[in-house]
């Protein structure tokens, strides 16, 4: 269907309530609850969104009403939408975190709103069907972001976000060359029409070094190996919801654009990408796994952890063949989907159940020898939510870590990778590996510890957020049927880049 | 002779924005960050604002001369917006680090690795 009014208000929905909460700037609280109140109706409008593509194909917007190329188009497929609602479910999970959130950079009256902001910028990268708008949804998502970890509890926050924008902003800068490039090249910046002219035409030299500079722009995102180093400090440092979202949602807009861009105009430069992507995948998982092995602060493992788990999607998505003649099932797009999908919950949950033990630390900070002893004074339900995530991370049965591990295993063992596919399934052991040494570091050790919060008489409900994380991971890993038939769907669809092209309808309509 | 001039004056400011980048002094590296975007903003001018005759949206387009591209420049504007929003976001924090720090050297703001 055309002009879906449900996309935009997916993605402008946040935007707006951050406007009304800047107007209620002296009344914290009220923000607050107006910040959960516009997720749960964003939330709403992505189900919505996602259920239409589903039973009538994708979707399209044409902001002004223009003809596609001239003009914004925002464009939902399968995989778009699938994004869209992993995005606002652990965007309405960190609003609920921030309702009972104890720190104090939550109580300045500008956080709120940015943490909406940086909704706005994430949906609309996922939505938006133009690499221009990209890039500015996705500068609207790392200014905001930079802002509140710039403002964090952890005084170290300032720092991490001045090293963030330098590193960014060189990632910004490929990702403009590299639509210059594009633009020069051919003239539009509408992802359909350069896949149309792309798959005519003689490919020119610059369209090629445009694929480049795109990619390194997309890995740097999403922290891959070569450039991870920022990720640890940005991710430690943020306060405890948006490290949440960075950790979880954020690291996917580089995922997502690069499933798009392979898939839709790069097809023929792929095998060579998807090489690289194996190789950096598979350095990722064990650099990840293994610093995470030896680091003393909780926030630090999850951090390092997620550089590993990103190397799982990425390797899922160097094996999947996107030559639509070789007719293999696309056995491997699904593995790359669901493992995406998975990880954000597992991951979200994990961060901010750090964040309550960081809360009850005098020291604010989860560093393994200010908390001491902590743990076993915690209330049970804390360390609980905590050994089933990490469990679920881990992918032992029956949570949704496992489906997404044997997904990811089902690809290998169909394409024959062995040598990788052993060393994927190898490096999985060095995950449960380090989530058990952090269960039992932060909630077995024994110690002389004073609680900073519980000690007043203060109730922390800020387990709720976590509980429903985890709730949702132990859904999807008992009853995973339509998460895997979805993503099945969405690699079928995704293959054939005509669905897309047709639905954004060139020059007509 | 146009694209000559733009070659060199992007090389110059990429060069010169790279070198000041990687100085010490974290204010300078502000500075080298707004020149490497300036370089992008031209390079993004100089990929379609030189194809046409005439300037676009003028009064004299009905010459049947062909006008020069006027997205590009739609496209320069936002970028400029961006970078300058970033531009200044860094250099707040850089101020509010010298006056927590006492100092704008790179290598005294590296307490991260602790």
């Amino acid at each position: 269907m055309e002009n879906n009014i449900y996309i935009l208000l997916t993605v402008f929905t946040p935007i707006f309530a951050s406007v009304i909460m800047l107007l209620l700037a002296r009344a914290n609280r009220a923000q607050r609850w107006v910040g959960l109140g516009s997720s749960i109706l964003t939330w709403g409008f992505s189900i919505v969104v996602l259920l239409m593509v589903i039973n009538e194909g994708p979707q399209t917007y044409r902001l002004g009403g223009y003809t596609p190329p001239y003009g914004i188009v925002f464009i939902a497929d399968m995989l778009s939408a699938l994004f869209g609602v992993m995005a606002t479910t652990v965007m309405m999970a960190g609003f609920m975190y921030n309702v009972h959130s104890k720190e104090k950079a939550v109580g300045y009256p500008t956080f709120i709103p940015l943490f909406a902001v940086m909704a706005t910028g994430l949906n609309g990268s996922f939505y938006t069907g133009d690499l221009f708008t990209f890039f500015v949804f996705l500068e609207l998502m790392v200014l905001s972001s930079v802002a509140m970890v710039a403002m964090s509890d952890n005084r170290y926050g300032l720092e991490a976000a001045i090293k963030y924008v330098f590193i960014s902003g060189m990632g910004t800068l490929f990702l403009l060359i590299g639509i210059a490039a594009m633009y020069t090249t051919f003239g539009t910046l509408n992802l359909a029409h350069m896949a149309v002219l792309l798959a005519e035409g003689e490919r020119e030299l610059l369209a090629r070094s445009a694929a480049v500079m795109l990619m390194s722009a997309f890995l740097l995102k999403s922290a891959v190996f070569p450039f991870h180093f920022w990720q640890p400090d940005f991710h430690t440092t943020a306060p405890t919801a948006v490290s949440a979202m960075l950790s979880s949602v954020i690291v996917k807009v580089g995922i997502y654009m690069i499933i798009r861009t392979l898939t839709l105009l790069f097809t023929v430069e792929a095998p060579q990408i998807q090489n690289l992507l194996v190789i950096l995948g598979i350095i990722g998982i064990f650099f990840g796994s293994l610093a995470a092995l030896r680091t003393y602060n909780g926030k630090r493992v999850l951090a390092y952890s997620t550089i590993g788990q990103v190397g799982f999607i990425l390797v899922a998505i160097g094996w999947a063949n996107l030559q639509p003649e070789a007719g293999v099932a696309p056995l491997a797009l699904t593995a790359a989907i669901i493992y995406a999908f998975n990880h954000a919950f597992i991951k979200s949950s994990l961060l901010m159940i750090m964040g309550l033990v960081a809360g009850q630390s005098h020291e604010h900070s989860v560093d393994f020898v200010d908390i001491d002893g902590l743990g076993p004074k915690l209330p049970p339900i804390i360390g609980m939510l905590w050994f089933l995530g990490g469990m679920s991370l881990a992918g032992l049965p029956p949570l949704n870590g496992f489906i997404s591990k044997f997904a990811v295993a089902r690809a290998g063992v169909g394409f024959g990778e062995w040598l990788a596919l052993g060393l994927v399934i190898g490096s999985g052991a060095l995950t449960l590996t380090y989530m058990f040494r952090t269960w039992q570091r932060v909630f077995q050790t024994k110690g002389e510890v004073k609680l900073h919060l519980l000690e007043k008489g203060e109730k922390g409900d800020g387990w709720l957020a976590p509980a429903f994380l985890i709730t949702i991971c132990i859904l999807l890993g008992v009853y995973a049927r339509p998460l895997v038939v979805l993503a099945e769907q969405t690699a079928i669809q995704i293959l054939d880049a005509s669905i897309y092209i047709e639905a954004i309808n060139l020059f007509g309509g | 002779m146009i694209d000559v001039i733009y070659a060199v004056a992007l090389g110059l400011l990429f060069a010169i924005g790279v070198f000041q980048l990687l100085r010490r002094d974290l204010i300078k590296s502000v500075i080298g960050f707004g020149i490497l975007f300036t370089g992008v903003n031209l390079f993004l001018l100089a990929s379609g604002a030189f194809r046409g005759d005439v300037a676009p949206y003028t009064t004299n387009v009905d010459q049947g001369l062909q006008t020069s591209d006027p997205l590009v420049q739609a496209l320069i504007l936002t970028a400029v917006v961006v970078s300058f929003g970033s531009y200044a976001l860094l250099l707040a924090m850089v101020n509010i680090a010298s006056r927590r720090y006492g100092s704008v050297d790179s290598d005294e703001l590296s307490n991260l690795t602790k």
